[in-house]
């Protein structure tokens, strides 16, 4: 099934189930106190059937904010906040039960950045023991600043896989933002810099192996 | 601790411990006092919550990101400061503006350690607007309010700038210029399409190393 | 003697800003129980209660029923709380300490009852924000559940069923802890 038809059904539902729910999300005061009542008549079962699925409700709050600030119709504004419900539950459905909040936006943003939700659902299953906010932030980072997608995750993948620490993902990117700065294109950067990467990540644990006998070390699949 | 006899009397032993009192800082009368005598009643409902925002910026588009802006910037950059974990006052900043049209990275001391990443940090956003008469900063940070957050015009160049304190994370924002022109920020990467036509700019914000 | 609540109400419309702290003084500690078990720390709850008093004053015009200004200000708190634990995840969430009320409330071994207080405090955690929300305003804040649907917006079958559930889940998250 496609991102968009799982948005759509997704969205479908949240729309379907717009006579059972009151309206306690969207009375968020914020709402009430920016957005026309039509609009959060609107908004409010959407709100309301995400906070029912357990998805986080600020990023669509503040996607209607974002809207009305911006002028957009009611019309847009309502879509835009259903379509990122649809890419929040995406979200969630590749990350698995048990998932953070923080995690779920941040594989929102790397889904909305162009990273194939599979993609999420790997690197979740790589690194399954730990929260994974930071690779999945350092992904839509790196597509935000022109790395393709599919090379963004081939290189956070690989660093996943050999069980890179948090810092370990934000040195990468800022390996890569330093030579994009310096007038590298994004795709050689991110093909040097991911190499680099997990090499330097296997010859610390070797060294911390060495300078620690006994030590455990994660396993690496 | 084992035996209860029932459901109402083991979750009354439960409740009994919650309902045990918890006593905040008397200093929180002081700064809702604070806030209140510069905020009269109806006047600025539903103004921005400027400072209780910025000061504690907790949304959900945080991920506890050490890290670098990279800012090549011609019109525009964003610099970080270094503001020690845990403050949150307004000084501390060590803003720099892109004052020529001169490429530019800046970078956070190290690569934080994430657990402690986790206090505001000063962040500046600067925009080159000769003609402008007046422009404001707006994004998740406040909740995309034109009003609350203004930069202020530095130089006769037209460089304008404003420095928030901001918790690690990643955030959305634009800049609106004499109210209604919306513009990205040039030196700053590129959101995905915001579903209203107008992608947005992205700042990751770091925390320092302890 | 003690101003009541419209009463203070009435000086702050009229400009009376000191009036306006009375009116938190009085609310503060009770609502501060509440916003510190639903968000897991102090820190956080503060803000929020701040959060909450601020917007309450600045809508102060609108409060109806004077009278029931507290439970105005409790819906006021509830959804504030809502939004800001929806902001965080439940990895980050941590487990309150109060050592002063602990020593207040100490009848057995303080390091036992602290152990229990705190596997208490983890537990609740470990609820659904709705679970929590409404297990604390029915068993801690013994409110009706007439009085929680006027807060939540939330139906009183559902209501119920959302304390049973908590009710149950703590019972076996806590029993669980302390059966072996």
């Amino acid at each position: 099934m496609t991102l968009r038809s799982r948005c759509l059904m997704l969205a479908a539902a949240l729309g379907l189930s717009l006579a059972l729910a009151p309206a306690a999300a969207a009375q968020d005061p914020r709402l009430e106190a920016r957005v026309d009542g039509r609009t959060r008549a609107q908004l409010a079962p959407i709100l309301d059937s995400a906070r029912r699925a357990g998805l986080p409700l600020e990023p669509l709050i503040d996607k209607a904010l974002e809207g009305d600030s911006k002028g957009a119709p009611r019309q847009r504004i309502v879509a835009a906040v259903r379509a990122l419900a649809g890419t929040l539950g995406v979200a969630r459905d590749a990350l698995g039960r048990g998932a953070s909040e923080p995690e779920i936006v941040a594989a929102a943003d790397a889904i909305e950045a162009g990273i194939p939700p599979r993609q999420v659902e790997v690197l979740r299953h790589l690194l399954l023991s730990r929260p994974i906010t930071v690779p999945l932030a350092v992904l839509a980072d790196l597509v935000a600043r022109g790395v393709p997608p599919d090379t963004a995750a081939y290189a956070v993948l690989n660093l996943a896989r050999v069980q890179a620490a948090d810092a370990q993902f934000v040195g990468l990117r800022i390996d890569v933002e330093r030579d994009i700065g310096s007038g590298i294109a994004p795709a050689t950067a991110i093909a040097v810099r991911s190499e680099a990467s997990v090499r330097d990540v296997e010859t610390r644990r070797a060294e911390s192996r060495s300078a620690v006998p006994g030590q455990e070390t994660p396993p690496t699949p | 601790m084992s035996d209860f006899d029932g459901e109402a009397e083991f979750i009354e032993s439960v409740a009994r411990e919650l309902r045990a009192p918890v006593v905040l800082t008397p200093a929180l009368d002081e700064r809702v006092m604070s806030d209140v005598r510069g905020a009269p009643y109806g006047a600025s409902d539903g103004a921005p919550r400027r400072r209780f925002w910025l000061v504690r910026p907790v949304t959900l588009r945080v991920s506890p990101l050490g890290g670098l802006l990279a800012a090549a910037g011609i019109a525009a950059v964003a610099v970080l400061g270094t503001m020690a974990a845990g403050g949150g006052g307004d000084g501390g900043a060590t803003a720099a503006v892109a004052a020529t049209p001169a490429p530019a990275i800046r970078e956070l001391p190290t690569v934080a350690p994430v657990a402690n990443a986790t206090g505001p940090q000063q962040v500046s956003f600067v925009f080159l607007a000769p003609e402008a008469s007046n422009v404001s900063l707006v994004g998740e940070f406040n909740d995309w309010d034109a009003a609350a957050t203004p930069l202020a015009r530095v130089d006769a160049r037209g460089v304008w700038t404003v420095t928030l304190p901001l918790r690690p994370g990643r955030y959305l924002y634009m800049f609106v210029v004499d109210g209604t022109e919306w513009a990205p920020d040039p030196a700053a990467p590129v959101a995905p399409d915001d579903g209203f036509g107008v992608p947005n700019s992205v700042v990751t914000v770091g925390g320092r190393s302890t | 003697m003690d101003m009541s609540d419209p009463a203070l109400i009435g000086r702050v419309l009229e400009g009376d800003v000191q009036a306006y702290g009375v009116l938190v003084a009085r609310y503060r500690d009770r609502y501060a129980r509440y916003a510190t078990h639903m968000l897991g720390n102090r820190e956080d709850a503060e803000e929020v209660l701040q959060d909450a008093f601020v917007r309450a004053y600045r809508s102060l015009a609108r409060c109806a029923d004077r009278e029931r200004f507290g439970a105005w200000l409790f819906r006021i708190l509830a959804n504030r709380c809502r939004t800001a634990g929806g902001r965080r995840g439940r990895h980050e969430r941590i487990v309150v300490h109060d050592d002063a009320a602990l020593v207040a409330a100490a009848e057995g071994p303080v390091a036992e009852r602290s152990a229990w207080r705190e596997e208490i405090q983890r537990a609740l955690a470990r609820l659904d924000p709705d679970q929590r929300e409404a297990f604390l305003m029915k068993h801690v804040e013994e409110l009706s559940y007439e009085e929680m649907a006027e807060i939540t917006g939330v139906g009183i079958s559902a209501l119920k069923m959302r304390v049973k559930r908590a009710c149950d889940r703590m019972r076996e998250m806590l029993q669980e802890v302390y059966s072996v």
